[in-house]
């Protein structure tokens, strides 16, 4: 189904556990394959992600699980804790 | 790989490769479940002749296919543009 690449912007994103991680700010573009690469989320929950050098961190968009009213991104244990580009 | 953030394109002019501007980025069409961007959504200037593109009430459509370059203009391919 086709949407509008500003839809996603400002919605919120949760792991498939329940957790809040944080809000899309801007979404990262690969020219060459015209894919979406990463979603750029700012706004962190500080319990899921360290934020002290940076502002946001980049979610592979492979890691998207499904998008509607909420973002849903795959858990990987592990993953947040450290911050920064996963 | 070449990567650009969404919001650095937004009111980007699109010109072709023929050196014809055509308008300024609205929006971009994706698909969610691929993750594949599909077209331009543009406004289109008032000068351009829209005849044979594909329009969606005031916007343009063009298909990302048509696209051959993006930097200070998104430059689009006037062949494929059109479809």
């Amino acid at each position: 189904m086709k949407n509008q690449i500003t839809d996603l912007i400002g919605l919120k994103i949760y792991s498939e556990n329940g957790m809040f991680i944080g809000e899309v700010e801007d979404v990262v573009l690969d020219i060459d394959s015209k894919r979406i690469d990463a979603l750029a989320a700012g706004k962190l929950n500080p319990e899921v992600v360290e934020v002290k050098t940076h502002k946001g961190v980049k979610i592979p968009y492979r890691l998207v699980k499904s998008i509607s009213d909420v973002i849903v991104i795959r858990h990987i244990p592990h993953m947040f804790n450290s911050g920064g580009e996963l | 790989m070449k990567s650009i953030l969404a919001r650095s394109l937004s009111r980007k002019q699109i010109v072709t490769n023929d050196g014809k501007g055509i308008g300024s980025l609205r929006n971009l069409m994706v698909d969610f479940d691929t993750g594949l961007i599909t077209d331009l959504v543009l406004e289109p200037e008032e000068s351009f002749d829209t005849t044979g593109y594909t329009l969606d009430g005031e916007n343009m459509l063009i298909p990302f296919e048509a696209v051959r370059d993006i930097k200070d203009f998104i430059v689009v391919d006037r062949y494929l543009a059109r479809m």
